[in-house]
């Protein structure tokens, strides 16, 4: 028997024990983060409107008190001259100023919000205004009217029925 | 002598294959089933684009989302609700707002997700929201006390930025 053989032998035997293997199981936390992160990236873009259907609305606008009058709803008639990319005619139903796109509509409505900065005041917060796009009008421009009126700091916004 | 050195083997490398093939498995039936999910859940729309709207996030509630599926010229094709899909006629719109009964019978403050294309015309959005509207009378007929479903209309938002 060599030297080196005898080395060997008297090595001593690794005990039988129970041994994690832990770099799988990293690999695979890892994975499973990258994909966390990656979904995350897709879903951000996503946002919603809450949209109070007309049951609702009419729930919520019961006056208490009997002899206050209804508000008269501000109606905002959209109409699209063609596709999302295309241009949309906005009139405000009654003696205003016309707006020339819904930049103009969100100006006109935060001017005239009451407690809003620099404000002329004539509306509450809570004033019903009613979004009214003709049939062919693109989602993209009904939509828009919507936030418009919604940025501008009013609770109270419902789409009608389409002309 | 070199019996005994081969019984007990030369130190080497082991690579423990076991809970890597568990693991694989346990995420490839994660993977099918989210998918499916997801395929279910969101048609591919190309959504309304706002710039820093007055939106909010979607709340993790239980919700049902109606995808309305563009035709030619911006007409909906049809409306999907899951695996269900109605055609956008007046069949297929009673067939909506009775599937939308139904779910709203069991569950009167249902969130409900609306995705419609950008392009998709206004006259073809109408019908899921008027479907909706009547849904919660029905179910309201049903249960015998007020159904208050929660309408939710999805956008994608952008930064001016």
């Amino acid at each position: 028997m060599s030297a080196e053989a005898r080395l060997s032998l008297r090595r001593p035997r690794p005990a039988a024990g129970v041994s994690l293997n832990l770099t799988s199981m990293i690999d695979v936390t890892f994975l499973l983060l990258v994909y966390f992160m990656t979904v995350t990236q897709f879903r951000t873009g996503e946002e919603v409107y809450r949209l109070d259907l007309p049951e609702r609305a009419e729930g919520r606008d019961q006056p208490s008190d009997p002899f206050q009058l209804d508000d008269e709803p501000l109606r905002i008639e959209v109409a699209g001259m063609g596709g999302a990319d295309a241009g949309v005619r906005i009139r405000i139903d009654g003696p205003w100023p016309q707006p020339t796109g819904t930049a103009g509509l969100h100006d006109f409505l935060r001017s005239r919000r009451i407690g809003a900065p620099g404000s002329i005041g004539l509306f509450a917060a809570d004033h019903p205004i009613i979004v009214h796009p003709t049939g062919t009008t693109a989602w993209q421009h009904a939509l828009e009217a919507f936030d418009a009126a919604a940025r501008a700091g009013y609770s109270n916004i419902t789409l009608q029925p389409p002309s | 002598m070199s019996g005994r050195l081969r019984r007990w083997g030369a130190p080497g490398v082991h690579a423990n294959l076991t809970p890597m093939i568990d693991v694989t498995f346990l995420l490839i039936i994660f993977f099918v089933l989210v998918s499916q999910i997801v395929e279910v859940e969101h048609v591919d729309l190309r959504l309304p684009t706002l710039i820093e709207p007055a939106t909010a996030a979607p709340e993790d509630e239980q919700r049902l989302v109606i995808n309305i599926v563009p035709g030619p010229a911006g007409r909906a094709a049809e409306y999907r609700m899951g695996t269900r899909a109605f055609s956008a006629d007046a069949a297929g719109r009673a067939a909506l707002r009775s599937a939308l009964a139904e779910a709203l019978a069991g569950n009167p403050v249902l969130r409900v997700n609306l995705r419609a294309d950008r392009e998709t015309r206004y006259e073809g959005v109408y019908p899921a929201i008027e479907a909706l509207t009547q849904a919660a009378r029905d179910a309201a007929a049903v249960r015998g006390q007020p159904v208050t479903p929660r309408l939710n209309l999805v956008v994608v938002t952008e930064s001016r930025l």
